[in-house]
């Protein structure tokens, strides 16, 4: 009877791991099959083929939008990554003044909606002329209200003495930062690491309001036009063959980093 | 200290500033910058075209695709704020004309010399009244249309015992009562007549609505001024004719663009669509796939021509051109007979100008595209779209109106046309 | 020298945050109130029209709409959201085999872009071929119209939403389901409690700050709602799915009233603060 219930349990148990896996594995085979089976497809196609990856390659840069996602998503994670620990350090570990009132500002903004800002940045952008270019995509997130939380709580665990024996050694305040406050975040660098580039990696509002061109599209921009739009010229498996490449990348890394995307995330409990 | 902060503060800002400044586009001096359209087709001939004309002229025109983006319309308006347009773009879409035109930032080809002249030749004066502007000039050459017709699977209208693609109202709604089917036999129809798309985007209604309207009224406006003047018959009985096919389910209300063509699997016998679905359907259908074009259907009553819209891009000159005279000489030569075979020849896209279809010098082409000449025989009879700024706008009212409708059946025909139109009204009013 | 060095340093480092907060916060939120005043399509100069967007606001049925769809979907959101995670997790609790990978496939959407979740579950709402369809016929159920039927569009994003995000929820909650003292369960196993007594009486309330956090960060999430209904219905069917930030994202970047379009942002996100700060006063008073 115990035995029974166990195995009713587990299968009840693998059965909703299915809910979320399966619909992952229909994506993928489908993008394999052949267009006319796709309608009917649940577990395998008569014949795998290329043809949806081959046409969708010739109808948008998906390689070019690949290395403009890299791009972008290193940038603005080494970017926050750098100008985060910079202030976090100045707001856990430095007397100044004004450095509460910095503090609750930053707070503010974390609850700020980002309707409000919207059209004002695009139109900063415009007047600075950074529309169709890189520097739209990456210097506004440069700076991370949630980042620079994180690494002044992280610091503020560090103890003293580490500042001290640095400072008698003659550091400069950048390599205290650098050379002796990284080493010792190891989990902060990872954490807030990931759940940057996963959310610029993922970003695709902003993306669609500056960039214009197509040559400079992030993967989740193009993605979302040649999917809403008539590019994919009906051909479903070429839809679906667009978004097995936007989420490939991000999956490899989750498969290696599992332990490490799973943690980061609790600890902030973003999305997205 | 604090000024020394205000200073770094400063200097930061300039150089961004300066930084992005500097990035002006520079064509040198004595160049003309052209936008075409992002095709290949159009890049060729653009490249063509500009090259014979770089041989044997000082002032040099240069071509470039229009930067591939969501839409061009985005792309130019981008540009405009930019202050990065080209001198010559020639894909501006007809109904964007009047908001460029009011903000001032468009060459008033009316002034330039021999304009007029040129265009009486090229094109019907009632052409000529739909491109002028509500002040009175005229900002737009038209040059290219591509006509909504109606596409139709020739194996299903034979098994139906028809000659032709239905040409009424009465006709289609026959015809879409004898294919409907259930051919899996799980209770739930899945062949349909015909498709439109259900979505309230604006635009959708090129392809249903708008040329309906325009084949039942011979063309009629549906904004005059700052006036709707769309509440009519004609737009009440579009209206009742799709509301009607939805209703009996002969249109699917889903949305069959997230899936398989369903023209070319035959889960719909017709659409109404422009004549880039040749190239689609040649590069997609299935052996032994025959279709043809027929024009859009009309109400049982109707006489006289069959008009319909006509997607018309044209071409336009921005006021930061520094050469009007020289880019209008340069347009003057492409837009000549000659030119325009070139066009079709290398585009497969109809020019707008007078008798296409019986001008000798297109023979040929039409000989060897037979599936394009259905288009050239509509293209004496296409509308384009009425001189509006908020034409947008307009549409979009439209199509709510018509999504509540026609797609989900919760409005008469009357009262949506009524609200649309009065909704139209408002607009005006500020 | 050295002492003025000093005094100036932290400033230097907090200047990149000071030069972000002007030009990305401060002034686009002044500017956006300035916007709200006037009409505004980009090519045309400003022009000033005084209350006439506040006006419009309040006569505008869609936005109205918009709002509370937004509403609807949060409400039906937040709740199955928290019931579907909080028994996972507590599934996840126990002695289990292969737990890791259990976990790693509840939390396997939440890592994944909205877009192709968005794609993926546009296929499987079709009403002829879609996966759940094909479902309901085999076991002899009628079709439902999950995306082009008015009154289910909605809930069908709010479930498609559950699903990419629940697993975050999950894995939150098992933090908060350690947190609880083993020694609890043991006291009321000696009193002979049974399974859902023991949830109710000590899981539940030892868990409750963890339910308000995950409460509070639907609610933010929940409010942005945009490239669901952006790519899997565009707003319809009758506007049954059109999320406020859709709404606003299409006045603005759409139809280019950017005044307009300034004036709804500045609304919206003034009911957003309103809603979480409520929402935080009532967590405040409850813990």
């Amino acid at each position: 009877m115990k035995k029974l219930k166990k195995i009713l349990f587990y299968f009840f148990l693998t059965l909703s791991a299915l809910v979320f896996v399966y619909p992952f594995y229909w994506m993928v085979i489908s993008s394999l099959a052949p267009e006319n089976e796709i309608a009917n497809l649940t577990l395998l196609p008569s014949d795998f083929t290329l043809s949806s990856y081959s046409q969708m390659i010739d109808k948008i840069p998906i390689g070019k939008a690949f290395f403009n996602s890299m791009l972008v998503a290193s940038s603005i994670t080494i970017g926050v990554l750098v100008f985060g620990s910079m202030i976090g350090y100045a707001l856990s570990r430095l007397e100044f003044k004004g450095r509460d009132l910095i503090f609750y500002i930053i707070i503010f903004t974390m609850t700020l909606p980002f309707q409000i800002t919207l059209i004002p940045q695009y139109i900063i952008m415009v007047k600075f002329g950074w529309i169709d270019t890189y520097l739209a995509l990456i210097v506004p997130y440069f700076i991370n209200a949630l980042g620079i939380i994180m690494f002044r709580q992280y610091f503020k665990s560090l103890p003293q003495s580490l500042l001290d024996a640095a400072r008698l050694d003659g550091c400069g305040e950048l390599q205290i930062i650098f050379k002796i406050l990284w080493p010792n975040s190891i989990p902060a660098l990872v954490t807030i690491g990931i759940i940057t580039f996963m959310a610029s990696w993922n970003e695709v509002l902003w993306p669609l309001i500056v960039i214009r061109d197509e040559s400079l599209m992030t993967m989740p921009q193009l993605v979302t036009l040649f999917a809403v739009g008539g590019r994919a010229e009906s051909q479903l498996g070429v839809k679906l063959a667009s978004a097995v490449m936007l989420a490939l990348p991000i999956i490899i890394a989750y498969l290696f980093f599992q332990k490490y995307f799973i943690q980061s995330m609790a600890s902030t409990g973003i999305k997205e | 200290m604090r000024k020394l902060l205000i200073k770094i503060f400063l200097l930061i800002v300039i150089t961004v500033t300066l930084f992005s400044c500097s990035e002006n586009n520079n064509y040198g001096n004595r160049v003309i910058s052209y936008w075409s359209s992002n095709n290949s087709y159009e890049i060729n001939y653009a490249r063509f075209i500009t090259n014979k004309w770089n041989e044997k002229n000082e002032i040099k025109v240069k071509s470039q695709p229009v930067p591939e983006g969501q839409s061009s319309e985005e792309v130019i308006l981008a540009a405009v704020v930019g202050e990065t347009t080209p001198d010559i773009y020639s894909n501006m879409w007809q109904g964007d004309v009047e908001a460029y035109a009011q903000a001032g930032i468009l060459v008033p080809l009316d002034t330039l010399k021999g304009f007029m002249e040129f265009l009486y030749e090229r094109c019907d004066s009632s052409v000529i009244e739909e491109i002028r502007s509500l002040d009175g000039h005229i900002y737009q050459i038209p040059w290219k249309i591509n006509p909504i017709m109606q596409i139709y699977n020739e194996g299903i209208i034979n098994e139906l015992g028809l000659e032709n693609a239905p040409a009424t109202y009465s006709k289609f709604t026959e015809a879409s009562q004898k294919f409907q089917k259930d051919s899996d036999g799980d209770g739930y129809v899945d062949k349909w007549f015909g498709y439109a798309e259900v979505q309230v985007t604006w635009w959708q209604r090129f392809f249903d609505f708008y040329p309906l309207y325009l084949a039942a009224s011979g063309g009629a406006s549906l904004v005059k001024g700052d006036k709707a003047v769309f509440n009519n018959k004609y737009a009440v009985d579009v209206f009742k004719f799709l509301r009607n096919l939805y209703a009996e389910n002969y249109f699917s209300k889903e949305r069959l663009s997230a899936r398989q063509d369903p023209f070319l699997s035959s889960d719909i016998a017709t659409r109404f669509t422009g004549p880039w679905e040749i190239s689609h359907a040649e590069n997609f259908k299935p052996d032994g796939f025959e279709y043809d074009f027929s024009p859009m259907p009309v109400p049982d009553n109707h006489s006289g021509p069959i008009y319909t819209y006509g997607d018309p891009k044209n071409i336009v000159i921005f006021k930061t051109c520094k050469y009007p005279e020289t880019a209008w000489e340069f347009l003057k030569d492409i837009l000549d007979d000659q030119g325009d075979l070139l066009l079709i020849e290398m585009t497969n896209q109809i020019p707008r100008r007078k008798n296409i279809f019986e001008n000798p010098l297109y023979k040929n082409y039409f000989e060897n595209n037979p599936k394009m000449r259905a288009f050239a025989k509509q293209a004496d009879f296409v509308k384009g779209t009425d001189a509006s700024p908020v034409l947008k706008e307009v549409f979009d009212l439209i199509s709510q109106e018509y999504e509540a409708c026609v797609v989900y059946g919760v409005k008469t025909p009357e009262q949506a046309v009524q609200d649309a139109s009065d909704a139209v009204d408002l607009l005006f009013l500020k | 020298m050295m002492k003025n060095k000093r005094k100036i340093l932290p400033y230097l480092l907090v200047s990149p945050y000071i030069i972000h907060f002007m030009l990305f916060v401060a002034f686009p939120v002044i500017f956006s109130i300035v916007l709200t005043f006037h009409k505004w399509n980009i090519i045309a100069p400003m022009e000033f029209t005084g209350f006439a967007n506040y006006i419009r606001l309040f006569k505008d049925k869609t936005f109205l709409q918009s709002i509370l769809n937004t509403l609807l979907f949060l409400i039906i959101h937040i709740p199955l959201q928290i019931v579907v995670a909080l028994f996972l997790a507590e599934i996840l609790n126990q002695k289990l085999k292969f737990k890791g990978f259990f976990r790693a496939a509840f939390f396997l959407p939440v890592i994944v872009s909205g877009v192709v979740v968005t794609i993926l579950w546009q296929q499987l709402y079709g009403f002829d071929t879609g996966l759940l369809n094909r479902l309901l016929i085999k076991v002899g159920l009628a079709k439902i119209g999950w995306l082009t039927d008015p009154n289910i569009a909605m809930t069908s994003i709010a479930v498609m939403a559950t699903w990419k995000n629940v697993g975050l929820y999950i894995v939150l909650f098992l933090v908060g389901l350690q947190t609880v003292p083993p020694h609890y369960y043991e006291a009321a196993d000696l009193e002979g409690a049974s399974k859902m007594q023991k949830f109710f009486k000590i899981t539940l309330p030892m868990i409750n700050p963890t339910i308000f956090m995950v409460v509070i960060l639907s609610t933010i999430g929940g409010f942005s709602l945009f490239i669901e209904p952006y790519v899997m219905t565009g707003g319809g069917p009758l506007n049954s799915t059109i999320s406020a930030v859709l709404y606003i994202y299409k006045q603005g970047f759409f139809y280019y009233h950017m005044g307009y379009s300034a004036t709804l942002g500045l609304f919206f996100a003034l009911i957003i603060l309103t809603v979480v700060f409520v929402q935080k006063k009532f967590v405040e008073r409850d813990t």
